[in-house]
């Protein structure tokens, strides 16, 4: 039971091994909160959707699974997006468009898809746990590195002092693909250390 | 006209999909090893994304608007998506066996592709013209096409260096996909003045 | 043919089932969502005016008007939302104007999806800071790379010309609307 929680966490991790859901963890990744707050907002629809998946996975044809599968996915992020313009409204502002992208996140279809709709709810709620914390995770680091580089804070604590001149590259586009891509490989070359 | 021209150039260059809003990014790295099938998949795209960008369009301010239904929006947009995608599957296989062939396998892979519902959302929040939202689509399908084919272009050279094992893959494509992003900011200033 | 009828029973059912959701949620949140853009108004306006106390809406045609008043009852000026296309997106902002309609009171840039680390400037104070006071006839404009000489001069962000090229048009033709407007 416990192995399923686990392998989001490192070697089933979504972002690094998986390498899905991308869209999502470049965009939002230029400061270590949006990268916070749009883990969660997955985790909730991930968590959500998995375990309304498998309670539902009997009744559901073969042939008009996936059209249910994304229909309760995009019921879920409408209700996220709804609650965070409601109470978070500066961070819904800010991750803007990316909140209902959460529906095309490879991540969430492919989890109902491979896991939860063959698995009972129990095991479904601790892999989608898994899979939301693991993608939560690389989100932080991600959005903590870009954060440092770029503006000299992490979560808005400053960190390097005024001298420091900001690399206004890690904020764009480029940075986050290149940090992205360095992360990854980082995470190959421990793996590699590990298996030696 | 010059509008038009505007947010044709802005889609497809300056604010190119793959590499300035992070959309169809896992088509980018997954169907970019092979010239061949870029372009295949750059083509199926396009032709969706037009379609998509005509349909939500016209669901969106004949159907939600006029109801009072804004909350349905996701839900609609990725339904439409998905049963315009099959319906292309099934007039293509019917139609054109030829093209059928060419384009088939990537068709089911559009429906997940995050490009097409950003470009339906984008067109909702900057309120375009059902012409506008035409030039947008099309603009934004060349845009990716023309990503994905300077993406296998690369690859395909890469396969004769020698690269880090750990950046081998998903690694090496993200880093390179990056100076591209860098690359393409240079455009930047051609749609100002 | 018993399968079809099963697919579209589940269909129906959770169409119906997720359409009641959303109309719940919506209910819920709607009126947080307007609350929440109401006060983020209300802060933008005693931004600009920090000894406003109160203020009333005026609506012409589609636009609001804010005229903020002190603790006197006196007239600071008005304030009132204008948006347009920046860079990236729109861009959408509070502008606050001295009761004379020639000197500008301040903006405040409420939402925009510019480059994060260049045209994303436009909502910093120091950007913003440059518009206190800034003569709006016969209109705004900016200047590169060099410190403004004229009153209604602005300097643009470096890297990001285009952004600030886009606060000032909407500006400019926001307020030629807003004085029409207001003089009728």
């Amino acid at each position: 039971m416990i192995k399923d929680f686990i392998k989001g966490l490192w070697r089933e991790n979504p972002i690094l091994v998986q390498v899905l859901g991308m869209c999502p963890t470049l965009a939002v990744s230029t400061k270590a909160v949006f990268g916070f707050s749009m883990g969660l907002a997955t985790t909730f629809v991930l968590i959500s959707s998995s375990v309304t998946v498998a309670l539902i996975k009997k009744l559901v044809p073969h042939e008009v699974r996936i059209a249910t599968f994304t229909v309760i996915i995009a019921t879920f992020v409408t209700c996220a997006d709804y609650f965070l313009k409601a109470n978070f409204y500066s961070i819904s502002k800010a991750l803007g468009p990316y909140v209902p992208l959460i529906v095309v996140n490879c991540i969430i279809l492919g989890r109902a898809e491979v896991f939860a709709s063959k698995q009972n709810v129990a095991r479904s709620f601790l892999d989608a746990l898994g899979m939301g914390c693991g993608f939560t995770l690389v989100l932080i680091v991600l959005g903590s590195i870009r954060e440092l580089l770029g503006s000299g804070t992490i979560f808005n604590y400053a960190i390097l002092g005024k001298g420091f001149e900001h690399w206004v590259v890690m904020a764009l586009p480029a940075g986050a693909f290149i940090t992205l891509g360095f992360l990854v490989g980082l995470f190959n070359w421990i793996n590699q250390k590990w298996q030696r | 006209m010059a509008t038009l021209i505007i947010i044709f150039i802005s889609a497809a260059i300056t604010h190119n999909f793959v590499l300035t809003y992070f959309l169809g990014i896992c088509p980018f790295i997954g169907v970019s090893k092979r010239l061949e099938q870029a372009l295949g998949m750059g083509l199926a795209t396009t032709f969706v994304m037009t379609l998509a960008a005509c349909t939500t369009w016209v669901v969106y301010h004949f159907v939600l608007l006029k109801f009072g239904l804004p909350f349905l929006q996701y839900v609609a947009f990725i339904l439409i998506i998905a049963s315009l995608v099959q319906i292309v599957e099934m007039f293509i296989r019917k139609t054109s066996p030829v093209l059928y062939r060419a384009l088939g396998i990537y068709l089911p892979l559009i429906t997940t592709n995050c490009a097409i519902l950003g470009l339906a959302l984008f067109m909702v929040m900057r309120e375009y013209t059902f012409l506008e939202a035409f030039i947008f689509g099309l603009g934004a399908g060349c845009g990716f096409t023309l990503a994905l084919l300077i993406m296998a272009g690369i690859r395909e050279q890469l396969e004769y260096s020698n690269i880090p094992k750990a950046l081998q893959g998903a690694g090496m494509t993200l880093i390179i996909a990056g100076l591209l992003a860098l690359a393409f900011m240079g455009f930047g200033g051609i749609v100002s003045d | 043919m018993k399968n079809t009828i099963k697919m579209i029973i589940v269909l129906t059912v959770l169409g119906l089932l997720s359409g009641a959701a959303l109309v719940f949620i919506y209910r819920y949140a709607s009126p947080l969502i307007a609350q929440n853009q109401k006060d983020e108004t209300e802060k933008a306006i005693y931004k600009i005016f920090p000894e406003g106390k109160n203020y009333d809406t005026r609506i012409i045609g589609e636009d609001s008007v804010y005229k903020v008043k002190d603790k006197n009852g006196k007239l600071l000026g008005y304030a009132f939302p204008a948006s347009g296309n920046g860079y990236q997106g729109q861009i959408d902002m509070l502008v606050g104007i001295q009761p004379d309609l020639a000197t500008l009171a301040g903006i405040e840039v409420l939402d925009s999806q510019e480059t994060p680390g260049l045209g994303q400037e436009i909502t910093t104070e120091k950007f913003e800071n440059q518009f206190k006071g800034l003569k709006v006839s016969p209109s705004i404009s900016y200047v590169k790379n060099q410190k403004p000489q004229n009153p209604n001069e602005i300097e643009a962000i470096t890297g990001a010309t285009v952004s600030s090229k886009a606060v000032v048009t909407i500006l400019n033709e926001r307020i030629a609307k807003i004085k029409k407007d207001l003089n009728k």
